[in-house]
């Protein structure tokens, strides 16, 4: 997640620069108040950097907010071989009774000894 | 879990299409909020702040394309036109209410 950190950061930086250019702006507004000049357009530099910050953080909440998912159902299914499915640990069977037939199998003499076994 | 669609025959997740709609949701009303927020920032009244919505729209969506892919946008969403029309009326307000607030705070007090 370093990726996700940094995309973090992105969004900080952006909201920073967006409230900085916001207060440029309004800065600029008293000054024109001030000198009772006519209100004919925000300077270039603060546009630009307002338009570039929301441009920074959209960027970032973009990467923040997940990676999209695969919408083909059989997505999750592709990289998986017939055999997984046909695997059904339940019927797992670890005590068969053919092990009777094996010449080195030695049959429990005592109850106990069945016990504990199982 | 999953539904059959019967023009292209293709199996959909649906939890998948719906957490994919769900990303681009959360994207978009915090872009809508944003770019209200820059457009009364730069003083747009009128028209322009209109037009700066259709412009901020149609730029994240080509960002949401450009993060998809633009080859590979077919495996995450149906229909990029949906992308890029759904809601379009509804963040408009938040849009319109962050313009008018930070134009207020910016260029009116």
């Amino acid at each position: 997640m370093s990726g996700g950190i940094f995309y973090r950061i992105l969004v900080i930086v952006g909201f920073v620069s967006l409230f900085h250019s916001a207060y440029s702006a309004a800065q600029h507004r008293s000054y024109l108040r001030l000198n009772e000049l006519d209100f004919l357009g925000l300077p270039l530099d603060i546009s630009i950097q307002a338009i570039f910050s929301l441009y920074l953080i959209v960027y970032g909440v973009l990467q923040v907010s997940g990676k999209f998912k695969e919408i083909k159902a059989s997505a999750e299914l592709d990289n998986k071989s017939w055999g997984t499915f046909r695997n059904i640990p339940s019927f797992y069977t670890f005590s068969h009774r053919g092990k009777a037939f094996s010449q080195f199998y030695q049959p429990p003499t005592t109850k106990s000894h069945l016990e504990e076994v199982e | 879990m999953s539904s059959k669609n019967k023009t292209e025959n293709v199996a959909y997740n649906e939890l998948a299409i719906r957490y994919n709609l769900s990303v681009v949701e959360y994207v978009r009303t915090s872009m809508a909020a944003l770019s209200g927020c820059t457009a009364g920032l730069l003083g747009l009244t009128g028209l322009y702040g209109a037009a700066f919505y259709i412009f901020a729209v149609t730029s994240l969506w080509l960002m949401v394309l450009f993060k998809a892919g633009f080859k590979t946008w077919k495996n995450y969403f149906i229909s990029r036109k949906g992308l890029l029309t759904n809601g379009f009326f509804g963040h408009l307000f938040t849009y319109i209410l962050c313009w008018t607030f930070i134009y207020g705070m910016v260029h009116v007090y």
